[in-house]
């Protein structure tokens, strides 16, 4: 880890990721401190899993990049000792047995405990002796998130680990999550387009867009920063007049209309409506929408 | 999974969850209460919002912290929240449902006071 920041895990600094001509991370700057919870959202081909795949040093990227204090591209095999890494295409191999699995771990991991593995699997309705083919897609991630919080590291990265999960394996996954590697020291990085679900779990959130960091903050600041205001449709016009974020339909609010500001409006346009506070997706919305969509579509 | 309104931050909304639940004696007074990672699997939030939950409920003095062992329910907590509730009852929901009780008119002696 970095001498001089002790806290900080990771810290990118104008980092660009390009394949050919195209920029899938452009010129991002962030960190990420220990006893985090970031979210990393974004739309399909928005860089997430490029950016994770710096991250880890599965490639190359332009800028600076520093993991745990290492340079991921030259020092992989050591950052991966320390940084635990699902990737969206992970699979187990089907035929093992997930003891296995813990046996394989425990042979090419140096701070693997199969020990704990053991402890974290108890907890989940997958059995030692059963294989990998004859576990649901929900039990093969909770098994592998069970052999990767094994590892006595610092940083997860996980991208897009819940996906095509029934309700009760996505809330299963992120109960063995929080209760087994959220400790105030560790810190995880997970990417998800379920942006609603994962919204309360999160400390931190990095959204990319076209590869373009748009935002980077954590959730506390962002209750405070963004201002939700719904409204009646009588007031429209005057809230868009004050040029919010966003304006969108809310269906279930008492008004029936909403907006999101950045920064609070000036009060003559909050006594319009009644503040709120602004979701994670509707921001999510405001800030990655194509520019060709109507703002008033949503 | 647990969902949340957008009209408070989660943490407050959380305070309330379990306010509601020290009333009804749950931990009961005197007792431990569940420790911040049990909160955040439970209610699947982030552990600083569970932290920042539960420092309401000790700055309303609900909860106190004893060194070295965590947080522990007050004694007089449970008549603490039924003050407040009462109060707030008495003051936010009573003129509401006074004012549609005289609109469907409807009197005290109409009222079934027993159960059943």
């Amino acid at each position: 880890m970095n001498a001089a920041e002790p806290n900080v895990l990771v810290r990118a600094s104008h980092l660009s990721v390009r394949y050919g001509a195209k920029a899938a991370v452009d010129d991002v700057s962030f960190t990420i401190p220990k006893g985090r919870v970031v979210g990393l959202l974004g739309h399909n081909g928005a860089g997430k899993t490029t950016l994770m795949k710096a991250m880890v040093g599965l490639t190359q990227g332009e800028g600076e990049l520093s993991v745990l204090g290492f340079q991921p591209r030259p020092q992989r095999a050591q950052l991966l000792e320390q940084a635990c890494y699902i990737p969206d295409v992970a699979i187990l191999p089907r035929w093992a047995r997930v003891e296995d699995l813990i046996l394989l771990m425990s042979g090419i991991h140096p701070r693997f405990s199969a020990e704990r593995a053991r402890s974290l699997l108890r907890r989940t309705s997958v059995g030692l002796r059963d294989k990998v083919k004859t576990l649901s897609k929900g039990m093969v991630v909770q098994a592998h998130l069970a052999l990767v919080a094994a590892i006595d590291a610092k940083l997860m990265i996980l991208d897009e680990p819940t996906l095509g999960l029934d309700v009760l394996s996505r809330k299963a996954f992120y109960e063995l999550l929080i209760d087994e590697w959220c400790d105030g020291e560790r810190s995880v990085l997970i990417s998800t387009h379920q942006v609603e679900e994962i919204e309360s779990l999160l400390s931190d959130v990095l959204m990319l867009n076209e590869g373009k960091l748009v935002l980077s903050i954590s959730l506390e600041d962002m209750e405070r920063r963004f201002v939700g205001v719904s409204h009646d449709a009588a007031v429209a016009e005057q809230i868009a007049a004050a040029h919010p974020l966003l304006r969108y339909r809310t269906g279930t609010g008492p008004s029936g209309n909403a907006a999101i500001f950045d920064g609070a409006p000036p009060e003559h346009v909050q006594a319009l409506g009644q503040r709120m506070r602004p979701s994670l997706v509707d921001l999510f919305v405001a800030l990655t929408r194509k520019p060709e969509l109507d703002r008033t579509h949503f | 999974m647990q969902t949340w309104d957008d009209r408070q931050p989660i943490y407050q909304q959380l305070a309330s969850i379990l306010a509601a639940q020290l009333l009804d004696g749950e931990p009961v007074e005197g007792s431990a209460m569940p420790s911040v990672r049990a909160l955040a699997s439970r209610y699947l939030l982030n552990p600083l919002t569970v932290n920042r939950a539960l420092q309401t409920l000790g700055d309303d003095g609900l909860l106190e912290n004893r060194r070295g062992m965590g947080l522990y329910v007050t004694a007089g907590a449970r008549e603490r929240l039924r003050v407040a509730e009462r109060n707030r009852f008495l003051q936010t929901e009573w003129p509401r449902l006074r004012e549609r009780l005289r609109r469907l008119g409807i009197s005290a002696q109409q009222l079934n006071w027993e159960e059943h």
